[in-house]
């Protein structure tokens, strides 16, 4: 009896450690329900990001990081840098929620992201991200914001050109070299967006 | 009824030539800055004469470019009338030094303290010129200077440098080393004064005394604090009381912050008033812009503020009372329970429990979300009936009685010149509260009454405390009906750098009086912010409370002033 006693004592035990099991249970048991103004995990909708940066400027603790993420829209956020954040240091006052200028980023309603290692709890765009483009999106967005930039500078050429052509006019060496100068500047602003869009 | 600038005048006819510079802000704001050798003058004028008799706090200010320092004296009247003086003192850097007002107001001894250790300015004829809030470590530091470097390393503000011991363990070295300051290769002068050791030991008079410990982890008030006091048989013969174990430095911290990222710092000082000082700073800042906030905002900031003081009575009385015997246990599991609806309330328009960071400079930062209203008509009601229960049901407690009635008792006078506010000084029967005292928000159309007691009594204090629930709840009620619709934002964008000015502005904290005064230089960040809150300003009467009474009664003493160190350690 006492050894049948003293069997169940060991295979009770192994058998809830076999089983899936809660290990914390919760409480109270049932989660309470949160409001709708909850601050809770944040939300980034990566299609409307424009990348600018407020958020992490903002951020009285400095855990916004921006680092870069492939499911945004490459039109709107031409180097393709999203928000990532370390909820190790969040106090969750919603100040980069605010000072979105896009109104992309929310705070929702999950709470819980405990982790088993700090690394765990920084939680990157794809994590955050509610709403994104898929890999196929991307690709036309990619080709669209391509063309666009390069219909810019066509354009940009072409009236640089009539710029110059009109400034040849009165024949001045002076003027025809500033002329220059301005037009290799315009060049190299258009150059930048170019590569972060296809970055 | 007296107006700033008759107060103004007064002090220019008594002592021509006193006031070097003067601004009246309004009937109730007085700015002036006093020449330093009439300061002690002055003041007692203001006293006698326009009954200026509540001592409301100090702060010093570091004026680095025009190479002088500045103390702020913030006076104020315990209900005769409602202007606030704020005189200053003008002193050099070199060697600052202001005359102390500790011989006109008792209370001025712990702000003068702190202005001494944290910006090093002297004060001539302050009895007892010892630190605080710092250890003893910084002392000589000055670490509120604009020109503070850091700590560890006072002399570069060099961090703790980590090395690795050849066993393989991290130490960590705090530059200079002991032996450094020793050999006098790094110079850091440092002030003498006895240690807190020593002065507890120089009272020791008799064999039959001791020092007993209670603290700095007594439950009496949450948060730790040491409590010394020095006992003879069972009676306390004097208390000494050191803060600073959870020491901040908010206020040095908020001026490398943006404008409106001290707001998050603002909720940290005391979790369970997060609205209040919330509400303080912004209200300070609003001042300074000339913002004026939308109607609808200020009824929601009222309604949470209400509600915030509602909660933070409950918690206070419900963790106090565990520590009293008799009906004391029951109460607390009621309370807590209680509280959380009303915090769930809060949540539900802030979208946070504790810290708010919910109001915004002119406006809030949510609207009330739907069915809020009818949410409130559910709670109010339950929470109104159950304050009534737990007021009857201390009355008939005959332990709570005998724990509580004629402990710890203030007379009006006392708590006046001792400078405590809130419901410390309302249970001594001295109706001054804030929200009567300075207009602000919707509160002048409200109807409330100023809840009073007469003994002053640790019972009292519970007492005034349950019966302002009540009168809460009759103030949201009130807001409920009458909020009005429209915007809860102001119109333009507020601008990231404020213009130059300074403000002092009130709010009545669940824990009395708190102020916050803030100067702007037109930058981005503020250039200095002074707290002064109620708790800090209740905490310095606990020792002298203290003597002469029983060591069982310490905790109905300090637990019923409701304490939070966090905030006077701010
Ligand atoms: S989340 Fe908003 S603030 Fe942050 S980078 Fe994107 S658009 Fe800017
Ligand atoms: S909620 Fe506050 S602390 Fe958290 S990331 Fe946003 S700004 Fe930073």
């Amino acid at each position: 009896m006492l050894k049948r006693k003293m069997i169940k004592n060991f295979s009770w035990p192994l058998k809830i450690a076999t089983q899936e099991i809660e290990i914390t249970r919760l409480y109270p048991e049932k989660m309470m329900e949160l409001p709708a103004a909850e601050r809770g995990i944040h939300e980034l909708d990566a299609t409307i990001c424009i990348g600018c940066g407020t958020c992490a400027r903002i951020c009285p603790n400095s855990c916004i990081e921006m680092v870069h993420y492939k499911f945004g829209s490459p039109l709107k956020n031409k180097k393709m840098q999203f928000p990532q954040i370390d909820f190790g240091r969040c106090m969750f006052c919603g100040l980069c929620v605010d000072e979105c200028p896009v109104e992309c980023l929310k705070m929702g309603k999950k709470v819980i992201m405990a982790g088993w290692e700090r690394k765990d709890i920084v939680k990157g765009p794809d994590f955050l991200a509610t709403k994104k483009f898929s890999a196929k999106e991307v690709a036309d967005l990619e080709a669209e914001a391509k063309r666009i930039a390069a219909e810019k500078a066509a354009a940009k050429k072409a009236a640089d050109a009539k710029k110059a052509a009109v400034a040849k006019k009165p024949g001045k060496e002076g003027e025809a070299a500033a002329n220059g100068a301005a037009k290799k500047k315009a060049a190299a602003a258009e150059a930048k967006p170019k590569e972060g869009g296809a970055a | 009824m007296t107006t700033a600038s008759e107060v103004l005048s007064s002090i220019q006819s008594a002592f021509p030539g006193a006031v070097i510079d003067s601004r009246v802000e309004s009937d109730l704001r007085l700015w002036a800055t006093i020449d330093s050798k009439k300061i002690l003058d002055v003041c007692k004028h203001l006293s006698s004469k326009h009954s200026f008799d509540h001592y409301s706090g100090s702060a010093g200010v570091d004026w680095i470019a025009r190479n002088e320092m500045e103390v702020v004296e913030i006076m104020a009247s315990h209900g005769t009338h409602k202007v606030v003086a704020m005189l200053k003192v003008k002193t050099p850097r070199e060697n600052p030094s202001v005359k102390s007002l500790t011989g006109l107001y008792w209370n001025a001894s712990w702000y003068e303290r702190e202005i001494w250790e944290m910006l090093g300015i002297n004060f001539e004829g302050h009895p007892e010129l010892y630190p605080l809030l710092l250890s003893d470590g910084l002392i000589g530091a000055w670490p509120w200077r604009k020109d503070f470097k850091g700590y560890p390393d006072l002399t570069t503000g060099e961090r703790a440098v980590e090395i690795t011991t050849p066993d393989g363990y991290t130490e960590y070295r705090f530059p200079p080393t002991p032996a450094e300051v020793e050999a006098g290769t790094v110079v850091v002068e440092r002030p003498k004064y006895p240690t807190f050791q020593e002065r507890e030991e120089m009272a020791i008079t008799s064999d039959s005394e001791m020092i007993m410990h209670l603290g700095p982890q007594h439950a009496m008030v949450p948060g730790p604090f040491l409590l010394d006091v020095l006992v003879e048989g069972e009676r306390v013969k004097k208390a000494f009381l050191d803060l600073g174990y959870i020491h901040k430095g908010i206020e040095k911290i908020m001026e490398n912050r943006s404008w409106l990222q001290g707001i998050t710092y603002t909720d940290r000082m005391c979790y369970v008033a997060a609205l209040s000082n919330n509400e303080c700073y912004c209200g300070a800042i609003e001042n300074i812009l000339g913002l004026e906030v939308p109607q609808r905002a200020q009824y929601i900031r009222v309604i949470v503020e209400e509600l915030s003081r509602i909660q933070s009575h409950l918690i206070g009385t419900g963790e106090f009372l565990t520590l009293i015997a008799g009906v004391g246990f029951a109460p607390w599991q009621y309370m807590i329970m209680d509280r959380e609806k009303i915090i769930s309330l809060i949540e539900s328009v802030t979208g946070a429990r504790l810290t708010h960071s919910f109001v915004r400079f002119g406006g809030v930062r949510n609207d009330l979300p739907e069915g809020f209203a009818e949410q409130c008509k559910k709670v109010l009601p339950y929470m109104k009936s159950r304050t009534e229960e737990f007021i009857e049901l201390f009355a008939q407690d005959p332990i709570y009685h005998a724990r509580m009635e004629n402990i710890g008792s203030i007379s009006p006078e006392t708590g006046k010149r001792m400078g405590c506010s809130g419901p410390v000084l309302r249970a001594t029967g001295v109706a001054y509260d804030m929200r009567k005292e300075d207009p602000i928000l919707v509160y002048p159309d409200l109807d409330f009454k100023v809840i009073t007691g007469t003994r002053g009594d640790s019972a009292d204090r519970i007492d005034v405390r349950l019966r302002e629930i009540l009168e809460s709840i009759h103030i949201i009620e009130q807001c409920l009906d009458r909020i009005p619709s429209g915007p809860i934002k102001p119109e333009a964008k507020v601008p990231k750098k404020l213009p130059a000015g300074e403000a002092y502005y009130r709010v009545e904290d669940p824990r009395g009086e708190m102020g916050m005064y803030v100067i702007s230089d037109g930058g981005a960040n503020p250039y200095r912010v002074k707290v002064r809150g109620p708790f800090y300003a209740t905490f310095q009467t606990l020792t002298p409370l203290l003597e002469g009474t029983y060591i069982a009664d310490a905790v109905a003493i300090a637990g019923s002033m409701d304490g939070c160190p966090s905030e006077s350690d701010r």
